[in-house]
């Protein structure tokens, strides 16, 4: 691990220059090293964002979150010790997410962090997780394609996403694709991936186009599609745009039974704000909907419910972001009080299960991303999702799956010799 | 010229050494190293606030733009960085990690440059100033002014930020360029917590400011805010206008691109929301704040606005609420204050009389609001 | 020929949102000298009240295009009353206080309404598509076109044809004969505000159904509302006008032809090459230099 010896080298080096450049007395003193949790309290980091454009799917994270901390104190705590969040607000700026992650971590000592929607957050608050040791808790699906020993990973990488979907696809509909995405990392390795599969499986991309972040005029967009006709429009359009794209589909005419959109970002609380009728008919990817029967969820869903009121949903993204806190707590139960630390918290949870709304889960020992199930659903006239395929058994986690020879191990990502 | 050099010039000087003095102790009563980056952070934006003020508060420019700069300035650096940096995340040698998950096979050829540290840090000042250059020239020569000029730095800056985030091969796209080595340089390290990289920052404001003081007392910065007062009255007498306003708006942009620089090594990433229009806009409000005709009233402003904003937010009663309280403060100091923050010194009485003030307060006196010295 | 029917209808439909948002911004700024930053919020607030209404009162969106506009105006007519009141002849500083002003009114509905995406029903009638003339256009867009036009025809009719607009236009020559006149100049400014901030309204009511109803979604629209009025020219309605049918056709043609990023970049360095050499926007009538 490179960033071990690096940091202490960049420890001394400042320090000496301080002290030599301009002769002031070093009367600072170093944080010593790692955070570590002390007296009867546990201090954890929130960080989701509270204003801002992200802000409209953050919040519910925020509040998932403080659920499952509620949750944990009213059953005793861990080992008799309360978690104290601390909840800060990183206003959908990337620069802000490291301001605050700096506080968490370095003011705080907060022992993790929940945290972060977008990878731009992610990696922007990642240094600050390595240089100080600590460990982030990151909910969200994302491109994979990262192997770092600061953070645990509990949303779905690309093959637990489209291993089993892009196939179903291609049987159900036909071979000819559209890709539609909007424009950042996300949704152009997912379509990566999707174009390796599509090879595999004799596919063809019919067109590949990417809109601006927060875009809502898809004339031309609709325009393509209809020019090009594919039988399947596969879409990683996030956020607001997920709205208006669907909106605009119908409007102009465009049939769910010919032409149907597959997204692996459409969750219901898009749904919800687009209206049952618009997403009627298109299909998403996902290891959890609010829709699946389980005792957990029936519990996870009424207890959202009757916190944030009867309208509330749950989704793929707030429901890890809930599951996570409670594998936090069983970790830091297996370890003894003096010794809770974040490199000791990721030791416990590596192989870590837990009965989660969606399923049995469990964090990988080596690459610390997380075994989920992934499911397909149909959307319905009433929001909710109908779940119509569903994996037989929980899907390892593989976060260099398309790329053969790349593999994620305890020690960073290493390249195996085929 | 009505409201200029109120207090005497020695009193300006004492102001801002004491400024300068104030940022370069105060890492002696701070222990801990968030407390430090983030001061540093504020710095940062004092300095591109001061930049603003240069163009804006002496040369009449309002730039929307100014993110631009201050954008490229921090990519410039950040390019250097990565190139530092070890691929410990993918194993090809030599080529950033999101080079490689673009399916980049080779270093773009205006990569290949930054491996030298000495051309990266002459880019992060030279590339904005040259952008600078060419749009002042474009602009000004056709006598474009007001709020045409910041309209379009305004759309020039939403088409850099669209390409920057679509060419995501090249710049790391929405994610930025993130994982960087620390600044390494005549021995010292530059890292985010580090006091040399503070100092750095408070000497480079401190130096920015007694710069930018000589140049507007100078008889080009005297001739800037001819321009700003009466543009055709400067054109009359037979100075080249066009090129003092392109002058400005180079200068402006080179100090900018230089706080860009120093911005990656506090943030230890470079990202697009850093060339954006939110980051612009409050540039300009930072500038306002406290004093836009002032360097050290812009500085200033950016240090208490963004202080008060991260104190705000830190304090949990105000989590949800601490956007609320600034978007009030700036209607109250735009309404109340035209002048800024620093206008309340002006009261101080060196030499600058009561009654004047408060003529140039009024409406009339203050025509363009930027009067101020 | 259906693909190109299809294709400028498309950039017709864009032009026609573009136009309902900026025509406030035109009218405010061409008459009252104000940039109104917040223009963008007044535009989300409308698509609030629309969602507020349907889903407190069960109202449909034709009362609610009414309200959202009566709302908002209102909302203007303070805001004036307030603070714009106090900032005439400084336009730089406009843009700082309705900024200000803009990031209140997000976090306000931020906090009263919820972070979360709002729903706002597609009236039913109108949420297929129709044919016509051969192909298969969205008939909401029609609807959106048509009530545009009509928007268009009424302020025409209230700037030139009535009255007020009379003393609007006096104002807007030169307030001090104006004034002279007996004309009460400053409550003009804060009726012309006011119906500037209901058109935003509006826009927002109808723009509603189509996109989506988030807290931020009007900072989008502020800086593409503002490209429309500065290439139609201030003070020109005509000019707003034209200007939006171009830039719609221009982005929707683009964007056919490429990608949206990339027609939005083109549009945007066009609008800085046409300000260079025609400052005073595509059809301006006058110009005060500012």
């Amino acid at each position: 691990m490179a960033q071990f010896s690096r940091r202490g080298v960049v420890k001394g080096v400042a320090g000496l220059a301080g002290a030599a450049t301009f002769g002031f007395p070093q009367i600072w003193i170093k944080n010593s090293g790692l955070a570590r949790a002390a007296g009867g309290e546990i201090k954890v980091g929130v960080l989701y964002s509270l204003t801002g454009t992200t802000a409209i799917i953050e919040t519910s994270l925020n509040q998932a979150t403080l659920m499952a901390i509620e949750e944990i104190n009213a059953a005793g705590g861990v080992n008799g010790r309360k978690l104290v969040p601390v909840v800060e607000d990183p206003a959908s700026d990337p620069a802000t997410f490291a301001e605050k992650a700096r506080k968490l971590v370095i003011g705080e000592k907060c022992v993790s962090v929940f945290g972060s929607y977008t990878s731009a957050s992610r990696k922007a608050v990642l240094p600050i997780f390595e240089r100080y040791h600590n460990l982030y808790w990151y909910p969200t699906l994302y491109e994979g394609r990262e192997c770092s020993m600061n953070v645990i990973y509990t949303g779905a990488v690309p093959n637990q996403q489209q291993r089993d979907f892009v196939p179903w696809l291609v049987k159900n509909f036909g071979k000819r694709f559209y890709l539609i995405g909007s424009n950042y990392i996300y949704p152009k390795e997912e379509n990566n991936v999707c174009k390796i599969l599509l090879q595999k499986l004799g596919g063809e991309v019919v067109g590949e186009e990417y809109v601006p972040l927060g875009h809502s005029e898809f004339s031309s967009v609709i325009e393509k599609f209809k020019n090009t006709k594919p039988n399947v429009i596969f879409s990683t359009v996030v956020g607001d745009s997920v709205v208006a794209l669907h909106r605009q589909y119908k409007a102009a005419g465009l049939d769910p039974a010919k032409m149907p959109m597959a997204s692996l970002t459409t969750s219901e609380e898009e749904v919800r704000a687009m209206g049952g009728e618009f997403a009627l008919g298109h299909f998403t990817s996902a290891p959890y909907f609010m829709s699946y029967e389980s005792p957990e969820n029936a519990k996870f869903v009424a207890a959202i419910q009757s916190k944030y009121g009867k309208n509330a949903v749950t989704n793929f993204v707030s429901e890890p972001a809930y599951f996570q806190v409670h594998l936090f707590a069983q970790a830091a139960a297996k370890l003894a009080g003096s010794d809770l630390t974040p490199p000791t918290i990721r030791e416990a949870a590596w192989g870590q299960e837990y009965k989660a709304p969606e399923g049995l889960v469990k964090i990988d020992g080596q690459n610390s991303h997380t075994y989920l199930w992934p499911k397909i659903g149909e959307a319905q006239m009433n929001g909710q999702f109908k779940i119509i395929e569903q994996s037989k058994e929980w899907v390892e986690p593989d976060p260099y799956w398309a790329y053969p020879g790349q593999v994620c191990t305890p020690k960073g990502m290493v390249e195996k010799k085929a | 010229m009505e409201g200029q050099h109120k207090h005497p010039i020695w009193a300006k000087l004492v102001g801002y050494a004491a400024f300068c003095v104030v940022i370069l102790i105060l890492p002696l009563f701070i222990t801990d190293d968030y407390l430090l980056n983030k001061l540093a952070r504020y710095l940062v934006f004092g300095l591109v606030a001061m930049a603003l003020s240069i163009s804006w508060g002496y040369a009449g420019i309002l730039n929307l733009g100014q993110a631009v700069s201050f954008g490229l300035g921090s990519y410039c650096m950040a390019m250097a960085l990565k190139l530092r940096t070890i691929p410990i995340q993918t194993g090809a040698e030599g080529l950033p990690d999101f080079m490689v998950w673009n399916n980049v096979k080779s270093l773009p050829w205006f990569w290949e440059p930054f491996h030298s540290y000495g051309f990266a840090i002459a880019a992060g000042v030279l590339v904005p100033t040259i952008l600078a250059l060419l749009i002042g020239t474009f602009v000004f020569r056709a006598r474009v002014t007001g709020v045409y000029v910041s309209i379009i730095t305004l759309a020039l800056l939403v088409v850099i930020n669209l390409v920057v985030i679509d060419r995501q091969r090249l710049t790391g796209g929405f994610n930025g360029l993130t994982d960087l080595a620390p600044l390494e340089l005549f021995g010292l390290t530059f890292d985010p917590y580090a006091h040399a990289t503070y100092y750095l920052i408070a000497v480079s404001l401190g130096a920015a400011l007694f710069l930018g003081l000589a140049v507007v007392h100078s008889k080009t910065g005297l001739i800037m805010q001819a321009i700003r007062d009466d543009e055709n009255r400067v054109r009359y007498f037979g100075y080249d206008v066009a090129a003092y306003q392109t002058f400005a708006l180079c200068l402006s942009a080179a100090v900018a691109g230089f706080a860009g620089m120093l911005y990656t090594l506090v943030m230890a990433f470079a990202s697009p929301t850093f060339l954006a229009v939110p980051v612009s806009l409050s540039i300009v409000i930072w500038s306002a704040v406290g004093g836009r005709a002032s360097l050290l009233g812009s500085a200033m402003g950016a240090i208490i606005v963004t202080g008060v904003q991260g104190s705000l937010s830190d304090t949990p009663a105000f989590l949800e609420t601490w956007t609320l309280i600034m978007g009030a403060l700036f209607i109250i100091v735009v309404l109340f204050l035209p002048r800024g923050l620093i206008s309340l010194v002006d009261r101080i009485p060196l030499g600058g009389s009561a009654r004047r003030r408060a003529a140039a307060a009024t409406g009339a006196a203050s025509r363009s609001g930027i009067n101020a010295g | 020929m259906t693909d190109i029917f299809n294709q400028v209808f498309s950039g017709l439909s864009i032009a026609s949102i573009l136009l309902l948002i900026s025509l406030g911004l035109a009218i405010i700024y061409g008459t009252v000298g104000v940039i109104n930053l917040a223009h963008g919020e007044f535009v989300m607030l409308g698509a609030y009240a629309v969602w507020f209404l349907e889903d407190h009162f069960g109202l449909g969106l034709f009362p609610c295009i009414v309200l959202a506009f009566f709302a908002v105006g209102t909302l203007g007519w303070v805001v004036e009353r307030l603070i714009i009141r106090r900032l005439y002849g400084r336009v730089l500083d406009t843009i700082l206080a309705t900024w200000g002003l803009g990031v209140i009114l997000q976090q306000a509905i931020r906090l009263s309404a919820g972070a979360e995406l709002r729903y706002v029903q597609m009236p039913p009638g109108l949420s297929a598509a129709v044919h016509f003339a051969g192909v298969d256009v969205s008939a909401y867009r029609l609807f959106v076109l048509a009530l545009t036009a009509i928007l268009l025809a009424v302020t025409y009719v209230l700037i030139f044809r009535t009255r007020f607009g009379m003393r609007l236009r006096g104002v807007v020559q030169n307030p001090e004969i104006a004034r002279c006149f007996g004309v009460n100049t400053s409550q003009i400014y804060a009726m012309t505000f006011a119906y500037g901030a209901g058109l935003a309204g509006i826009a927002g009511a109808l723009v509603s159904p189509l996109k989506s109803v988030s807290p931020d979604m009007g900072t989008g629209y502020v800086v593409d509302a503002f490209m429309v009025v500065v290439v139609g020219g201030v003070q020109s309605l005509l000019g707003t006008v034209a200007s939006a049918g171009i830039i719609g056709e221009l982005s929707g043609g683009l964007a056919y032809l490429s990608n949206d990023t990339i027609a939005k970049a083109i549009v945007f360095l066009g609008v800085v090459v046409l300000i260079r050499f025609r400052p005073q926007g595509l059809f301006a009538l006058r110009v005060r230099r500012g």
